[in-house]
């Protein structure tokens, strides 16, 4: 197991030094963040200033010799929108979206494989139509309709909820159910689907034959062995919000890493687009390890 | 003893919802269209971040206010010394946040701030590019200043400049604006929050709003839906779709201008009667309550017509497609290319309902008998369009642009978007650059005079452009306010101004 996490770590380390350079050469390539920073009517003269000030004058070469220098002592310099260090912009951002990833995908997990199981168990019962339900709502209906149809119903005209923001266990309630919904549904059906080849294969059946009851059957004996497609498709979707759930992010004005991310990639933020990059790859790295240490746990099969 | 530890915790929290409702009676929540990522005084002139600090926090020496021009704020008094001098007489008695006595080096240090390399601050940038200062501290409240070339605005120049202590850092942006305002600056929690709260020295009257919490949401109909369920009392830019509501939403002039410029160095469009064919052509008033809101003025030049010298005598072009084909074919006669293809850049999220706006002016053009295409490019892309200087081997190309002045003087506008150096201009014409100067380097009745003679020049005489319209904005307001929203609320939010119903 240590010679394989070393391999991966390796493997791991290479793609993100790959990514950086693939990433700090293509941001340079969309344009001078000068014109964006700087007002229309700013003169030629105040734009030299602000390239000279900011190494935007030299050569591509000197500027990523000069960034992974300061790469090396984990400087990813300042911020040029934003008056503080691009680090501590993205950390602060990624506090926020890892919490609401983290509840988010706890919360999915334990539903989807109860619903799930329970759907695969009768298929056309209750539970069953509670997950094409949510399979279909989750493949159709988009993230920011469904937002906004959110705060209106259940903030404006019934005022149950707060329509956006942080401060209380209150204004979490909407952005989690909206982020809910999606992978919700997509995860039911693969538990749906797996499970169900589960219980019809022959050690199911000699376990029913011997009387064994219906919730050991299906929590016990079968759950186990359907979960590790169902582990594949979690950590796939936990990667995606991450990564930052963008619209939700920006419609509740949740201040994650999502939304740092594309507002400093509109920007031309350069600084803090690669420490978003760096600190989101490094936590999928670190989940990716995670999944393929559970793949071993849930399925004693697995060696590395 | 339950009973008492009942009793106690009933009494406790009903004290905290009193004190939470007296909290909230003078306080208010403003949302804002985008988090502010520098809260710098000298940023003030960006419309989100003066909604937080311009008047609030940092104070300028004069202040232009709607309907009754400039008015004294920091400084009392000012007068014309010539060769570009100007003595301002600064209030005395008045003391920044952090305790210490406003005085006049703290005016020539706020100056020479602005214009600091090390920090590019966009009022130096904006207001003062191509200018440079001196200043004389005379003595406690009196500094002159010195402006080369001469500004004879420059009164009105001083009411973008915010004035901060002479300690705050020439090479650094602040974190913590300090000023002289009716309000301090207590908290900035990154991604949720900014809170102001009332300044107890401050030198003026007593606003009644005491709290004001500042917060970020980029959607505007969730904007729209933290007044409506109460959660917020001002959001000071909504979209139109949103402003559905009469009894909150209020339309305000917006001090944007909606223009298109045409590359009048290039053929066909350096033709006078093809630039008139293309404002003939335009149903101006087909847009309004359409695809632009209920209120949108036609324009004849890209300053508001509050502004000085906006010449009032001036028509809209009307909408004659009959006169626009005629006037092309005359120029096709004369041997004017006219089917060479024109590129309309439009610039994506510029104003509500962009591409709608620019798809109709296309399918105008084109029934009028230009061969146009039309192309929609986001900022950095258009930017390269708009600025000077313009590729060599470009084609013709028509910049759609939205302009926005709300300093109530045309030089604010002129000097960049018609001089034949200004940066966005696609104009050579000398006889328009000493209008210009001359226009600039006047006071008075006959500054107002020779700017509106300019406006006439360039929308009658020389066509150098197709002005279309003023724009309006939407303001979602609580009914509990008392806060009507102006020209100015598009760069600005005084809550100083706001009262309580």
């Amino acid at each position: 197991m240590k010679g394989f996490l070393g391999k991966r770590a390796i493997a791991s380390a290479i793609s993100l030094v790959g990514l950086i350079i693939l990433v700090f050469f293509l941001s340079r390539l969309t344009g001078d963040p000068t014109d964006l920073y700087l007002p229309l009517d700013a003169s030629q003269e105040a734009r030299e200033n602000f390239r000279n000030i900011h190494g935007l004058n030299d050569p591509l070469m000197v500027q990523f010799g000069r960034f992974v220098g300061d790469l090396a002592r984990l400087d990813f310099g300042m911020s040029i929108r934003r008056a503080e260090p691009a680090l501590d912009a993205v950390l602060r951002g990624f506090a926020w979206t890892l919490q609401l990833a983290a509840i988010t995908m706890v919360l999915v997990t334990l539903l989807a494989i109860v619903i799930g199981s329970l759907a695969a168990f009768r298929v056309g019962g209750l539970f069953d139509r509670l997950a094409t339900f949510f399979s279909l709502i989750g493949a159709s209906a988009p993230d920011f309709w469904i937002a906004i149809v959110a705060i209106v119903l259940f903030s404006v005209n019934l005022g149950w909820v707060p329509t956006s923001g942080t401060g209380t266990p209150w204004h979490w309630i909407l952005p989690i159910g909206v982020l809910f919904i999606r992978p919700f549904g997509l995860i039911l059906q693969v538990v749906r689907g797996s499970m169900i080849s589960t219980l019809s294969s022959a050690y199911i059946k000699t376990a029913r034959a011997k009387g064994v009851k219906n919730r050991p059957i299906i929590f016990v004996h079968a759950l186990r062995n359907a979960m590790l497609p169902v582990i594949t498709v979690i950590g796939d979707q936990a990667a995606g919000l991450l990564n930052g759930a963008v619209v939700v992010e920006s419609i509740f004005g949740f201040p994650g890493v999502g939304k740092l991310m594309i507002d400093s990639i509109l920007q031309r933020d350069f600084a803090v687009v690669l420490a978003a990059i760096m600190v989101t790859a490094l936590a999928i790295f670190v989940m990716n390890l995670l999944i393929d240490v559970l793949y071993a746990v849930l399925d004693p099969r697995i060696r590395y | 003893m339950i009973r008492r530890t009942v009793c106690i915790a009933a009494a406790m929290l009903a004290a905290a919802g009193a004190s939470q409702v007296a909290a909230q009676e003078d306080s208010i929540t403003v949302v804002l269209s985008e988090e502010l990522d520098i809260v710098d005084p000298c940023e003030a002139s960006r419309s989100n971040v003066g909604r937080v600090v311009l008047q609030n926090i940092a104070e300028t020496m004069t202040e232009l206010v709607p309907g009754s021009g400039l008015q004294p704020r920091l400084a009392e008094s000012w007068e014309d010394k010539g060769n570009g001098t100007w003595r301002f007489n600064l209030r005395s008695g008045v003391s920044f946040h952090d305790g210490t006595a406003l005085d006049a080096a703290d005016v020539a240090h706020s100056l020479e701030r602005i214009k600091s390399e090390q920090i590019s601050c966009e009022i130096g940038a904006k207001f003062f590019g191509g200018i440079d200062l001196t200043t004389n501290v005379v003595d406690d409240t009196t500094i002159e200043i010195t402006a080369d070339p001469a500004q004879p605005i420059l009164p009105l120049l001083m009411s973008t400049v915010t004035v901060v202590p002479s300690e705050t850092a020439m090479d650094s942006f602040v974190e913590t604006p300090v000023g002289t305002g009716p309000y301090t600056f207590d908290e900035y929690a990154r991604g949720q929050h900014i809170k102001l709260s009332l300044n107890p020295d401050y030198w003026g009257e007593e606003p009644a709003v005491r709290n004001a919490t500042y917060v970020f949401r980029s959607d505007s109909a969730v904007r729209a839906a933290m007044v409506a369920a109460g959660e917020a009392d001002i959001a000071p830019n909504i979209a139109l779709q949103d402003a559905s509501d009469a009894s909150m939403d209020f339309s305000y002039p917006n001090s944007e201008s909606v223009y298109m410029r045409p590359d009048t160095t290039m053929a066909p469009l350096d033709d006078i009667r093809v630039r008139q064919a293309l404002n003939y052509a335009v149903d101006r008033e087909a847009f309004v309550g359409t695809i632009l809101a209920d209120g949108t003025l036609l324009s004849t030049a890209l300053v508001p017509p509050s502004t000085i010298g906006y010449n009032h005598d001036l028509e809209p072009y009307p909408f004659d497609l009959e006169k626009a084909r005629a006037l092309l074919e005359e120029a096709r006669a004369d041997g004017v290319p006219v089917d060479t293809e024109i590129t309309l850049i439009g610039r994506t999220n510029n104003w509500g309902n962009v591409l709608e706006t620019m798809e109709a002016l296309l399918a105008m053009w084109q029934d009028a008998g230009f061969n146009m295409s039309l192309q929609m490019v986001e900022v950095a892309e258009w930017l390269e369009h708009y600025s000077n200087p313009f590729p060599e081997d470009r084609r013709p190309e028509i910049v759609a642009a939205q302009h926005d002045n709300a300093n109530g003087d045309p030089v604010f506008s002129v000097f960049f978007k018609y001089a034949s150096e200004g940066l966005q201009s696609a104009v050579r014409d000398p006889e328009l650059d000493a209008m210009i100067l001359d226009a600039t380097t006047a006071t008075g009745d006959e500054r107002e005079a020779k700017w509106a003679e300019l406006f006439k020049y360039i929308h009658t005489d020389k066509v150098y452009d197709v002005q279309l319209f003023h724009m309006v904005g939407f303001s979602r307001v609580n009914p509990r306010l008392d806060f009507t929203p102006t020209i100015r609320t598009n760069s600005e939010l005084q809550l100083s101004q706001v009262s309580f119903n």
